[in-house]
């Protein structure tokens, strides 16, 4: 560090020069925060060295994102997908051919499907005697899926959508928009961004703490969800506001979707999702006590 | 309530097949991409990746959010070595030549012009795919995890089990050979 140098300079960026470009590449790789990234546009905008390098990797970034990907061959993608596939075939023949044959009514625990392709099998490989297994699972299976994808389209991309809110919390920073623990202040926050929010109960007392809340949009309405931390897991409960079409669902209704798992039901204002990824009992266990919570204290659950 | 043993899931075969479809099968075009690159070719990338499927079915109960393509392509990183120390024990580098690899100084980088951005913008795939091939392998495989594969550099460093500097340093280093390479801005010795 040279004597006339070792002020630190006033934009907290390295005075080294090889440090320097590293911040170059964070800031090409959107390794950046705004200030940090800001600061490095300015130390570019009077340098034409760095400005250069910048350049020269932005040239560099876009000489390699052509280079061609890689292209997952159908028949590979078929081996990998039987994978998962082999090993649950005799209970996926039987769960599907049972499936198959029950009343369109019966729902319980039904699949929402985000299936694979459906295999092809045209090579020969020592996995050939499997096939006609598998030909037979995916027939079954996907024949029930059109089946029940047509008897309740809206409810299942409901439910995948829900999934997808709850996976995409759990990646975020925070799975939660409004953290507080008080109904009193999770309702009001949620009253006064979307209009409408539903009973809030803290059940720490049943093992089941209101962690916050948060906005989740689904189609194209924005819906109050409660989180909730059950041990380590998240509880997302999303409360859509009743319209006068959606079917009335008064009882539980196991679902799964994205492999997480879905306990759907209807009272007289909201149609509510809980996802999880705890198991089956303790979901349905925190829908049972929520449902309680909310009979035992209706003033919780009246708006505002 | 039913409390599971270490916060266990207890998933049915049927759900760990859908998350098994959702969190490899959308990401097997990466896997094979840095297989590909780990292991030098496209045949042995496929071997490798089915390799590295087939732990991440066993494994799969344990996902526990997170990437989902940092997560596989951790696996797939320790199969494509596993593989090579297997199929190619002479290629495999050797955990000391890659603090060595660390050592070395960058590459000196006096003018800068802008011609060389145009360069290597012009760059086209094949001689793009030789310069990178031709990257030692610790710096290789960081750029390939960045620039294809789109890993953040948190995750890289989780990934190689290095600081997030080392990271940068790697990252920094790659890209200068292969500005270099395909910039023309020194002659071959």
């Amino acid at each position: 560090m040279s004597p006339h140098e070792n002020r630190p300079r006033e934009d907290g960026l390295p005075q080294d020069p090889q440090d320097m470009k590293l911040m170059i590449h964070a800031l090409v790789d959107g390794e950046l925060d705004a200030a940090a990234a800001l600061a490095v546009e300015r130390r570019m905008a009077a340098d034409p060295e760095l400005a250069a390098e910048h350049a020269r990797l932005v040239a560099l970034r876009g000489a390699v994102a052509n280079v061609p990907r890689q292209t997952v061959r159908d028949d590979f993608l078929a081996r990998i997908a039987a994978i998962a596939e082999v090993s649950g075939t005799d209970e996926a023949v039987q769960s599907t051919a049972v499936k198959a044959q029950s009343q369109p009514q019966q729902q319980q625990g039904n699949v929402v499907e985000m299936r694979p392709r459906a295999a092809r099998w045209f090579n020969s490989f020592d996995w050939r005697q499997m096939a006609a297994s598998i030909v037979l699972t995916a027939f079954l299976a996907s024949g029930a899926t059109q089946w029940l994808a047509t008897a309740d389209n809206r409810a299942d991309s409901f439910a995948v959508a829900v999934a997808n809110g709850h996976r995409r919390s759990l990646l975020a920073a925070t799975p939660v928009d409004i953290v507080s623990s008080d109904r009193h202040t999770v309702k009001p926050w949620l009253d006064g961004r979307i209009g409408v929010s539903p009973a809030a109960p803290d059940m720490a007392k049943d093992g089941y703490a209101l962690l916050g809340g948060r906005v989740e949009v689904i189609g194209d309405r924005p819906m109050p969800a409660l989180v909730y931390r059950h041990h380590e897991h998240l509880i997302t409960l999303v409360a859509a506001p009743r319209q006068n079409e959606a079917k009335s669902v008064p009882v539980a209704d196991d679902l799964s979707a994205g492999g997480f798992l879905l306990v759907h039901w209807t009272d007289d204002a909201f149609s509510y999702w809980a996802i999880s990824d705890a198991e089956r009992p303790a979901l349905d266990d925190f829908v049972a006590r929520f449902r309680a919570a909310i009979i035992a204290n209706p003033a919780a659950g009246s708006p505002g | 309530m039913a409390g599971a043993p270490d916060g266990g899931t207890v998933l049915s075969e049927k759900m760990l097949a859908a998350r098994f479809a959702e969190v490899v099968l959308p990401h097997l075009s990466d896997a094979l991409s840095l297989a590909r690159w780990l292991t030098g070719n496209q045949a042995d990338a496929e071997d490798v990746v089915q390799e590295a499927c087939l732990k991440a079915h066993a494994g799969i109960a344990g996902f526990a959010g997170g990437n989902p393509r940092a997560w596989l392509l951790t696996i797939v990183r320790n199969a494509s070595y596993t593989w090579m120390a297997r199929n190619r024990p002479r290629s495999v580098v050797a955990v000391g030549d890659l603090a060595d690899l660390d050592d070395v100084s960058p590459p000196p980088d006096t003018d800068a012009d802008s011609p060389e951005a145009a360069l290597i913008a012009k760059a086209n795939s094949a001689a793009v795919e030789g310069a990178i091939a031709k990257l030692p392998q610790a710096f290789r495989e960081t750029l390939v995890l960045r620039d294809i594969n789109g890993l953040s550099y948190r995750e890289i460093a989780a990934m190689l089990g290095v600081p997030q500097g080392t990271v940068m340093s790697r990252l920094a280093r790659a890209r200068g050979l292969l500005m270099t390479e395909l910039g023309g801005r020194h002659e071959p010795a």
